[in-house]
């Protein structure tokens, strides 16, 4: 405002002359200039006090007014001032919606800075984990929920799959846990309540094990009489077919219920104990051995072991993954064909291959392989005797040693069951 | 305050607040050997049992961590007032921690016997509901203590007198079974011994809030009569 500028500076110029005309009449110019000066401090020191005066209220459309320079200084002052209050109240309320929706969430959430400590959770995780509104803002999460699995999750930095575990103090309820971080060091954390499918879970596994077990008894008897029977001599020579078939279809029943007995016994826990070292090359000669005590084993058998590493884990899961793939193998390759067991580890973990020239598997069955009872060729499996629980069995004990089944297979080329383990789980 | 000194004090809380998460850790650890001990002897699962006796190790090995970290805190910082406090509620706080995981452990050991045995009619009920309390306690002790809470604290002081009742009341119901047919003594011995763990881990449970009370407030109220801890303590 260069006009204004002009103004106030030659009305001060004014001002000054006029103090010193005065003086010069009394004969002190100097004083003259002092009580002029003076008085353009005064009349500004006035404005001052009437800015910071207004500042202070909360009334910013009622602005005082002024002389000079002054009014604009206060016009500008009130824009500004109606201008980031405007701005305050439209954060405020996209904060308010963004809280409202937040709270309306049916799941926990939290936000959490670098050093984990809580900087938002909404109503959720307030019900769920009975935090506290004010008090626990800026609190470690590790402090509030002590979870030993939480923590493990937490340290890992491994975030692709959610943690499920029990809360504390009854572990009544059950939740999983998911962490997204976001932003340069900050994360978000999402709990569900996921008791109600968890006891769905637990039933219907009591149920197949309880089941299970009811059957063996009287199968049990069943079976003890057919042996009696059979080797009794003065049966008649007619009965004894029948009676050959059904002591092979009560054994195959047994099977069964022991490959069912064991898949729910593998289910019920979470993750198997490191504790162990466990020998690849003894897993592979014991099940070297039984399957080559199989009829229709073919003669190329061959074991290539590059690593001496071991694995960390319980010795009789991983010797039941081993066997079942291996007789798979020899189940689906002609006698003529070969079958390769190989054991390879590098920096990345740890990997078990049976590699076979058999008669294959077509893309569209390979999803569903692991599932319980599926049959590819439903004939021909089950006359091998097979209980279609050997993949499922398979691939629940290496979920619980952090692995993985990989299948590479082509129809009438051959298949590869890889068991690809995570560098934790070598030793 | 100059730089440097503004740099310490910054590593001594950092050191602080790391001790107090390492002591939050060790009370989950401990919180999950008691849930599951007490799940042992409920579903009766001796392997649970096994297990929980098996883990024993770990809150020794946890406490034994955190013994240095405090030894080598106070040796190299020298703290004082709020923070000295702290750092003795924690020496103390893991000494009970520690003992609550051994209570466990005989538990797990008990419940891998117990399974063995015929089960009475209500699936020991009473241990069920005396161990949920206490868990309850053990569980709002440690929350007191990461929120430096006395009113949380108090509240479990005051609860321990009701876990006293309830393991007197156990023990009356074993004493009357033993004496109904003398065959069931060795099984109920072992119940009484499990309610009497579970008493201890109330009791420990409490010793921790009263260290919170006394970290908070600075007030030392051991040995106070409940009726007038309440007053003691928040009335100011």
């Amino acid at each position: 405002m260069p006009n204004t500028w002009s103004v106030t500076n030659s009305r001060m110029a004014i001002v000054l002359a006029v103090g010193a005309f005065i003086g010069w009449l009394y004969d002190s110019i100097a004083g003259g200039l002092f009580v002029a000066a003076m008085a353009i401090l005064a009349w500004h020191m006035y404005h001052l006090y009437r800015l910071e005066h207004w500042l202070r209220t909360n009334d910013i459309e009622d602005f005082p007014t002024g002389l000079g320079i002054w009014p604009d200084i206060f016009a500008r002052v009130s824009f500004y001032r109606r201008r980031s209050r405007r701005r305050g109240k439209r954060l405020r309320a996209v904060l308010k919606e963004f809280r409202l929706s937040a709270s309306a969430f049916p799941d926990a959430g939290i936000i959490l800075d670098s050093d984990n400590e809580l900087v938002y959770f909404n109503r959720a995780a307030r019900e769920l984990l009975g935090l506290k509104k004010r008090v626990d803002r800026g609190q470690r999460l590790e402090n509030l929920i002590r979870v030993p699995q939480f923590l493990d999750y937490l340290r890992t930095e491994d975030f692709d799959d959610p943690v499920e575990f029990a809360l504390p103090p009854t572990g009544d309820i059950w939740v999983s846990c998911r962490i997204i971080p976001y932003g340069p060091d900050q994360r978000l954390l999402f709990l569900q309540d996921i008791t109600r499918s968890k006891q769905l879970e637990i039933m219907r596994r009591d149920f197949l094990a309880n089941a299970s077990h009811e059957l063996r008894t009287p199968l049990t008897v069943i079976t003890g009489y057919l042996d009696a029977l059979i080797e009794e001599e003065s049966i008649d020579d007619l009965l004894r077919m029948p009676l050959k078939e059904m002591q092979t279809q009560s054994s195959r029943m047994r099977t069964l219920l022991e490959d069912l007995l064991h898949l729910s016994a593998l289910e019920s826990s979470e993750v198997s104990s490191r504790d162990e070292k466990v020998d690849v090359s003894v897993l592979i000669a014991a099940a070297k051995q039984s399957a080559k005590a199989l009829p229709h084993c073919p003669e190329t058998l061959e074991v290539h072991m590059d690593s001496n590493a071991a694995i960390l884990g319980v010795h009789s899961e991983l010797q039941s993954v081993v066997s079942n793939l291996l007789i798979n193998a020899v189940n689906h390759t002609d006698p003529g064909g070969r079958i390769d067991v190989y054991w390879v580890t590098d920096e990345a973990g740890g990997r078990l291959s049976v590699v076979d020239t058999g008669v294959g598997i077509s893309a569209d069955d390979v999803p569903r392989l692991t599932e319980r009872f599926y049959r590819v060729d439903a004939g021909r499996s089950r006359d091998q005797g097979g209980t279609g629980l050997g993949l499922a069995i398979v691939k629940h004990a290496l979920k619980r040693h952090e692995a993985e089944l990989v299948i590479d297979s082509e129809p009438d080329k051959g298949s590869t069951f890889s068991c690809v383990f995570p560098a934790s789980r070598i030793g | 305050m100059n730089e440097f000194s503004n740099h310490i004090y910054r590593k001594f809380n950092e050191d602080l607040e790391n001790l107090r998460t390492m002591v939050m850790e060790m009370g989950g650890a401990v919180e999950n050997q008691v849930s599951s001990a007490i799940e042992a002897i409920v579903s009766g699962d001796s392997a649970l049992g096994l297990s929980v006796a098996s883990n024993d190790y770990k809150i020794n090995a946890m406490e034994v961590a955190i013994d240095e970290e405090c030894n080598r805190i106070l040796a190299t910082m020298s703290p004082a007032a709020a923070d000295l406090r702290l750092l003795i509620t924690v020496i103390k706080t893991i000494t009970d921690l520690e003992r609550i995981g051994d209570e466990a452990e005989r538990i797990g050991r008990l419940a891998s016997q117990l399974a063995a045995e015929e089960r009475p009619a209500g699936s020991y009920r009473e241990l069920r509901s005396l161990g949920e309390h206490v868990q309850e306690m053990l569980h709002d002790s440690l929350d007191a203590f990461s929120r430096l809470d006395p009113v949380d604290a108090v509240s479990v002081v005051e609860e321990d007198k009701l876990v006293d009742e309830e393991y007197d009341a156990i023990n009356h119901e074993c004493i009357s079974y033993m004496m109904e047919d003398t065959r069931n003594i060795r099984r109920f011995m072992d119940v009484s011994w499990v309610a009497r763990s579970l008493e201890r881990i109330g009791d420990h449970a409490t010793n921790i809030s009263e260290y919170v009370i006394y970290m908070v407030k600075g007030k030392d109220i051991r040995h106070t009569h409940t009726d007038e801890l309440r007053d003691r303590v928040l009335g100011e």
